[in-house]
């Protein structure tokens, strides 16, 4: 794929406007809170296209493109099975928790419910994790760029990591949010045009049904059985695993996505960040599977000389060409988009990335800062120096990524390892928070020991089970019919152990006084029902219409 | 600050940007397309732009 003068044109003028933003915004920063936590200000639009973009990196899009190529519209179900009634429930029964505790992050509120090594516990996974996610992320779009457009892989990296270090640490997480959002746009402005014309191309819906086997035009028909569908995936998986375990997990406890709806004004707009997102989350297939479900189709459609439209991308892997999915979105790109809008969709990928890479850094900063240093290292100084150290931390953090991209790049295995372990972090975390939150028997010791034993029961599972060649080191008493479903059970394995930890050792430990939970666990907690506001600017409301709409998505491409 | 603001006029600069190419360079097409793409993107553009740059202006209004 060749650039012309315009398309840089409009990558340079991209990152003028993300820096500018960055350096208008630099003048609300005067204390910790608000380079850190936004200070609680931002309008209620902006932190709900954020909580989407933030999760919306490079590797989602090329990851949902080269998943709808492989898998077909099952992918969807990571948003409409997935993502959706994640962030209803979300935003209707946790949120009250999250934002009333007056926690300033995640582990914080494990530290006001549980105690100081549950949060510690918590507060260095997951700095570990979004250190590598970034660096993980950086390491994809350094390999695409320099496959796609031959550009150096460290002047890429080392660009793109310098622009979002530059406004984050102007502007702190207020920046980031900003651009989270202008990203959001440029990213739907980038690559909806290539959904329309890649689905075009390929005759339409009715088309691509004609010439895909039926079970990859289906969300739920074939779902009955794991040899019927592409996936391997059996419904009790699916529902269980993907729906409950995996989404809940991350959507309702991962501080990436939390933090943005606790940047928000008051409760009511951080109870409807969620619920506002999930309308645009809930289109977002339309733009980023569908075009690689038309790619199948045109894979299949000969042109004016008898030669394929278009031809899936390949590469050798163990001496056997395999197909190199990861490469879908790119190269349809190159087949459809003239100078111009290939700058745009060029753009949006950059965006993808940055939003990605923002959002963990920004998550990482506030995490170390409150979790770690004002725990472990430093109680009680001035507000100053926590501003200092959070501006520190966000270059440490940018450089942590980089490191780890190298490592990703020369380790190979290493990144099959952590992609493994970022696959279930979540989920035993979302037992613990679903007990802390609703049951107030739940112990600390209780919690903590839960989330040491399941994370021992999904490395186990995946000592025992293989898919794809990966896991089975122990001895492999298992097989899965892809690495997704391999992904789900672990998944599984992870909540149910953390499940039944937590209660088991929460019921022979002692209890906590009522009266230190107040606004910490349901039933101890008075949730304001926001009495003034009209019933349209309620979240109650709002959810039942973004589930029905849902619902309705589900039945429609069922 | 009014993110509608920087956000309308990055997508106005992006619109005039392909409008143009649109108009001027009416044969620019990739190997599968058919139509003046950046035609008809950079005039959505335009509109989207357009439409942010007016909200701001409104509520700016509403406030002084």
């Amino acid at each position: 794929m060749k650039l012309a003068a315009v398309d840089y044109v409009i990558l340079l003028a991209y990152f003028a406007f993300v820096i500018g933003i960055g350096w208008v915004l630099r003048k609300r920063v005067s204390t910790s809170g608000d380079f850190l936590l936004s200070g609680r200000s931002v309008p209620v639009w902006i932190t709900s296209l954020a909580f989407i973009a933030a999760n919306l990196g490079a590797q989602e899009l090329v990851g949902m493109a080269a998943s709808g190529a492989k898998y077909g519209i099952m992918t969807c179900h990571f948003y409409w099975l997935g993502a959706i009634p994640a962030m209803i429930f979300m935003g209707i029964f946790m949120m009250p928790f999250y934002y009333g505790s007056k926690a300033r992050s995640v582990p914080e509120f494990l530290k006001l419910r549980f105690d100081e090594k549950t949060r510690g516990f918590n507060a260095i996974m997951f700095a570990v994790m979004t250190v590598f996610s970034s660096g993980i992320s950086m390491y994809a779009l350094g390999l695409l760029l320099h496959l796609v457009l031959g550009w150096n892989f460290d002047v890429s990296v080392l660009a793109s990591a310098a622009i979002v270090l530059a406004y984050t640490y102007l502007g702190g997480l207020t920046s980031a949010i900003y651009n989270e959002v202008l990203q959001f746009f440029l990213i739907v402005a980038g690559f909806a045009p290539l959904a329309i014309l890649a689905c075009a191309k390929a005759g339409g819906w009715q088309g691509i049904v004609a010439r895909l086997p039926a079970n990859m035009t289906h969300t739920w028909k074939y779902m009955g059985h794991a040899s019927e569908n592409p996936m391997g995936v059996e419904l009790f998986g699916m529902i269980a695993g993907l729906g409950f375990v995996m989404s809940f997990g991350y959507w309702c406890t991962n501080f990436l996505v939390v933090q943005r709806a606790m940047a928000a004004e008051n409760m009511s707009a951080a109870r409807r960040t969620p619920l506002i997102a999930t309308i645009p989350k809930m289109f977002m297939p339309f733009i980023v599977i569908l075009p690689g479900i038309a790619a199948v189709a045109l894979a299949k459609m000969t042109g004016v000389g008898g030669g394929h439209l278009y031809d899936l991308p390949m590469k050798l892997s163990n001496g056997v060409m395999v197909g190199d999915y990861d490469q879908v979105l790119t190269t349809l790109m190159a087949k459809f988009y003239p100078a111009g809008i290939l700058g745009v969709g060029l753009t949006g990928l950059m965006a993808s990335f940055m939003s990605g890479m923002a959002g963990n850094v920004t998550a990482f900063n506030t995490v170390f800062t409150y979790d770690i240093y004002q725990s472990y290292f430093r109680k009680n100084a001035p507000d100053s120096h926590y501003l200092m150290v959070g501006r520190m931390t966000t270059i440490v953090g940018v450089a942590l990524s980089i490191l780890a991209a190298y490592v990703c790049k020369h380790y190979n295995n290493i990144m099959d390892l952590l992609q493994f372990v970022f696959a279930f972090v979540n989920a035993p975390l979302f037992a613990t928070f679903l007990l802390g939150m609703f049951w107030k028997r739940a112990t600390a010791h209780g919690a903590f020991s839960g989330l040491v034993s399941s994370t021992v029961a999904a490395i186990l599972t995946f000592g025992l089970t293989t898919a794809e060649h990966k896991g089975g080191w122990i001895s492999p008493v298992h097989h899965f019919g892809s690495q997704m479903v391999q992904n789900f059970w672990i998944a599984l394995a992870a909540f149910t152990t953390c499940f039944v930890v937590t209660i088991v050792v929460s019921l022979v430990t002692a209890p906590r006084p009522d009266k230190e939970m107040e606004g910490l666990v349901y039933g101890l907690t008075k949730i304001k029902h926001d009495e003034g506001a009209r019933w349209y600017q309620r979240p109650a409301p709002l959810a039942v219409f973004v589930a029905v709409l849902v619902i309705v998505i589900n039945i429609w491409l069922a | 600050m009014d993110l509608r603001l920087p956000s309308g006029l990055f997508f106005a600069i992006l619109g005039v940007i392909l409008t143009g190419l649109g108009v001027f360079a009416p044969d620019m097409r990739a190997p599968l397309t058919d139509i003046n793409i950046n035609l008809y993107s950079g005039i959505s553009m335009l509109v989207f732009g357009a439409f942010l740059l007016v909200m701001a202006r409104r509520a700016a209004r509403k406030q002084s």
